[in-house]
């Protein structure tokens, strides 16, 4: 569910809405074997139930392999650099670049096929039982590894935090689904209580609001008639100086289930120049048959509707499996919903999210202006300019042009790793930059490092915490040490600075230990159905 | 229709939703038994009652769902939401005032999408033609949905052309999934219908034999097929399976349309027990204050039971409601039938003002203007109506 801002048609984490299996939650990578192998595993919404498939729905699994490229305009912090950026990334995808696919239809509750297509050794196909690790071997003599099933949910994080954070009426409140304006409050965003901020701030009376029971209710207050605004203008301190953190660092996810598709591929099955295309970038997609297609041998061919983004879908178009089904959901980077696309169905667009660029821009731009102000009022220092103001702001921007200078930091600053674990051969790789992170929106798995996010994605990565690193100033030092992704995630961190509760914002691991050897997610929680 | 080769496995339809929607009802129910202040829940389980209202179509389902409405409006006030549930429901039932109450109860909500296509629809059936379609326009061109192309391709099939209609619902297809089969159900009938209404009755089986495929058991299927059966002179096979339907729904129109079988068909003495079981109904629910039988009323006045100035009493209640093509022609034919020629003819004359291609009211119309002795005009209507419908003289239902 780091892919928390999902199509609002699907996504059931907001507790009015139903579990469907086309609600992807993450995907991780990661290489093993030294790099010679890549792990990737996609999670998705335990319905019917976990370990057992929706025979309706289709998954994807997109990559590519092409070799690593450092940004040639390092100094140059643009607009322009930027927007010939997601031009380049564009013209990348819909030209020169081959994807190739692995492919997952349900055939009952308990069989899957799975289809390799478009890779080196050429297309071939099997069937699998899920719940159960299978060896498939590739027509060129290799092996890969597969499993399709029940797994414990492998993401761990303070949900009800940051919906609190970002005024998220409808996991504290009964919003109607027609009033679309009472999503995301025009109340800043914050890390920090706003002093006065009655709709969110937390309630000693109520202290299971907004959070999720384990029989699945959400308590919630009815919508105040409004104004839904905020007055204020400082953030909230008790008689001790100290700040409310909006997180409380809890496992909203904890003995929750999940299904996944797990795989663990030889880079060389991928890309015969395993040497040069060190990056495997993937993404996943749920598609949903078509209603015209569950009835067989039915013969007209129905009519395209042309969207915008369907139009570079042409390939899918004139896939005659595809064209049965219905694409849902993508998912590619944690939180890449939540900074571009807001949740909007129209905007599930995988790799293809170069169209979001600037938007990317503006909404990363909103977001600064919440979140910046609050780290500066603990004493860090932030890379987005907010003009040293002490408390959040709430502002939104038109235009790209006037969002950039604020976040210009912020998007090309280079993400400092807390050591060198992640770079265990020590060759010079360039540390990542949020806007080459989050466009495309693909798992981007760096073979030549541990695969720890923004490298890939390793299954104990606490990205909901390193996400808000981004704000962080990078420059910076903290106790003689460079600020770095993990800086929020250190209990020491929240013990010197004046707030409570004094705990990083998410938990630091996940509630069951991964596995050390394949499939690596945990083995499912017992379930009542 | 039940109409599958055996050795197909079945879909699940509607046995297997209404069962659904049954359990999350009592679900819902049992919460609230202990959360009775969770007004989330209150307005889901009154979700879930319309749900299986709209299903079974039974008058005691939809008179849960009001009162389980008014309950809750009464206790948390009037939250955008439930009123919009409201909104629909008297729209379902012809009170055309009271969804403009609805939509003013929450200040927003005649402005939302689901309030502007409301909107449209009540438009449509006020006859404010031009103005329901661009409200539909600019919907689809917003926020494409299956049920606003429906909407268009309603539109277009009594206003525009078939063709065009039959399109737009077969791009509202294509936007449903799996987990939407009676959606997609509803709108192969309606494809169905449209080939119906064109004489094109093969055209018509293939849709409604699809339909059942893809949504079994779905009482509202059968009542297109006995309609189809009938239209073919398949009269037995047509009887057995609107009383079966019958026997499901407890429909009064559906009697009426059995009633008027075994008039057509001769029997009249079969014809006059469904007669007096469907009128019964019709004259309870008005006189509990329901205006949605008033149409009904008006075509039994005028052709079941001929009572011309009855059937005039309620084509005019139901016009003062809504005037709209199929209101006035209805009042046409109940003046004509009264010996009113003259309010007939202007009647008719409104009717056809509104562009609507029905070979029905082109029929009605040829008859009204021979009356008058204008045969050119007469003639001319006639022949439309036979262009668009060979068979518009069999059997149908009033729908």
């Amino acid at each position: 569910m780091a892919d928390h801002n999902d199509p609002n048609a699907v996504n059931h984490i907001f507790s009015d809405i139903d579990y469907t299996p086309a609600d992807l939650y993450d995907l991780f990578g990661w290489p093993v074997g030294d790099g010679s192998r890549v792990v990737f595993a996609l999670t998705f919404a335990s319905a019917p139930a976990a370990g057992v498939l929706d025979a309706d729905l289709l998954y994807r699994l997109l990559m590519t392999s092409h070799p690593r490229v450092a940004w040639p305009n390092a100094r140059d912090i643009s607009l322009d650099s930027a927007l010939g950026y997601f031009d380049a990334v564009k013209d990348k995808y819909l030209g020169e670049l081959k994807t190739a696919e692995i492919r997952i239809t349900v055939q009952t509750p308990s069989r899957v096929a799975i289809k390799f297509l478009g890779f080196p050794g050429g297309n071939f196909s099997s069937a699998l039982d899920v719940n159960k690790v299978v060896a498939i071997p590739t027509p060129d003599g290799q092996t890969i590894q597969a499993f399709v099933g029940g797994r414990d949910d492998a993401f761990f994080n303070d949900l009800t935090g940051f919906f609190r954070s970002i005024n998220y009426a409808p996991q504290f409140y009964h919003v109607p689904h027609t009033m679309t304006e009472a999503r995301e409050l025009p109340i800043p965003k914050t890390l920090l209580e706003l002093e006065g901020n009655d709709l969110f701030n937390y309630r000693p009376d109520m202290p299971k609001w907004g959070y999720t029971q384990p029989d699945g209710t959400t308590p919630k207050l009815d919508l105040p008639p409004g104004p839904w605004t905020w007055t204020g203008n400082k953030f909230k301190k008790d008689a001790a100086g100290n700040f409310r953190f909006v997180y409380d660092g809890r496992d909203c996810r904890a003995g929750q289930n999940c299904n996944a598709i797990i795989l663990e591929l030889p880079h060389s099955f991928i890309t015969p120049e395993t040497a040069k295309n060190r990056l495997v970038n993937a993404w996943g997609e749920s598609w949903v048959r078509k209603a015209v297609h569950k009835v067989e041998s039915i013969p007209d061919d129905p009519s395209w509707v042309k969207h915008p983004w369907r139009a570079i879908r042409d390939r899918e178009l004139e896939d005659d499996e595809l064209k049965n089904y219905k694409l849902v959901d993508t998912d590619g980077q944690p939180f890449a919903d939540a900074a571009l696309s807001e949740r909007e169905d129209d905007r599930q667009l995988g790799a293809n999210n170069f169209w979001l660029g600037p938007h990317f821009i503006k909404r990363l731009a909103h977001l600064g202006w919440g979140f910046a102000p609050s780290i500066t009022a603990l004493g860090l220092k932030s890379s987005f300019d907010h003009d040293n103001s002490t408390v959040s702001v709430y502002k939104t921007y038109d235009l790209v042009a006037t969002a950039f200078p604020r976040v210009a930091k912020t998007l090309f600053q280079q993400l400092n790793m807390p050591d060198d674990s992640w770079n265990p051969k020590g060759l010079p790789i360039p540390l990542r930059r949020p806007f080459e992170i989050f466009i495309p929106n693909v798992c981007a798995v760096d073979m030549d490092t541990s695969g720890t996010w923004p490298f890939g994605r390793r299954l104990e990565d606490q990205v909901a915490t390193r996400f808000l690193s981004m704000f962080l100033d990078m420059e910076a030092e903290w106790n003689g040490k460079k600020y770095h992704i993990d800086m929020l995630g250190s209990q020491a961190l929240w013990d010197a600075v004046p707030i409570v509760p004094k705990t990083p914002p998410n938990p630091l691991k996940n509630d069951k230990e991964f596995l050390d050897q394949f499939p690596y997610l945990a083995e499912p929680w017992p379930e009542n159905w | 229709m039940a109409a599958q080769a055996n050795h197909v496995p079945r879909l699940p339809g509607y046995p297997e939703e209404l069962e659904r929607a049954e359990n999350d009802i009592v679900a819902l129910e049992a919460r609230l038994e202990c959360q009775p202040a969770d007004l989330e829940k209150r307005v889901r389980r009154a979700y879930r009652l319309f749900h299986r209202a709209s299903l079974t179509g039974i008058m005691v389902h939809f008179e849960a769902v009001e009162a389980a409405i008014s309950e809750t409006i009464l206790k948390f006030g009037p939250k955008e939401d439930l009123c919009l549930l409201k909104a629909n429901l008297d729209f379902r039932f012809h009170r055309v005032a009271e969804v403009r109450r609805d939509l003013e109860m929450c200040p927003r909500l005649a402005g939302r999408f689901e309030g502007r296509t409301l909107l449209a629809d009540l438009d449509f059936q006020e006859g404010h033609y031009a103005g329901a379609r661009a409200a539909l326009e600019a919907l689809i061109d917003e926020n494409c949905t299956w049920d606003n192309l429906a909407r268009l391709a309603h539109w277009k099939g009594k206003l525009g052309g078939i063709a065009e209609a039959d399109r737009l619902y077969q791009e509202a297809e294509d936007l449903l999934t799996a987990k939407q089969m009676r959606s997609y159900t509803w709108l192969e009938l309606q494809r169905g219908m449209l080939a119906f209404r064109r004489g094109d009755y093969a055209q018509a089986r293939m849709h409604y034999e699809r339909a059942d495929k893809a949504y079994p058991c779905y009482w509202h299927t059968d009542e297109h097929f006995a309609e189809l059966l009938a239209a073919e002179g398949r009269f037995e096979e047509a009887e057995a399976l609107l009383q079966k339907v019958i026997a499901r729904t407890d429909k009064p129109e559906l009697q009426q349309a059995l009633g008027e079988l075994y008039l057509f068909t001769g029997r009249p003495q079969y014809a006059e027990p469904w007669l007096d079981r469907a009128l019964k109904t019709y004259l309870e629910s008005v006189r509990r204050g329901d205006v949605h039988y008033f149409h009904h009323l008006a075509d039994f006045y005028s052709d079941a039971r001929r009572q011309s100035g009855e059937a005039v009493k309620w084509a005019q209640k139901d016009i003062e409601m809504r005037s709209n093509f199929s209101t006035q022609a209805t009042m046409a034919w109940a003046l004509y039938n009264d010996g009113q020629l003259p309010r007939a003819l202007e009647y008719i004359r409104l009717a056809l003002s509104s562009g609507v291609q029905e070979a029905g009211i082109f029929s009605m119309a040829a008859t009204l203007f021979d009356a008058a002795g204008e045969n050119a005009k007469s003639q001319s209507y006639a022949q439309a109506a036979s262009q668009i419908n060979a068979k518009h003289r069999n059997f149908h239902m009033h729908h």
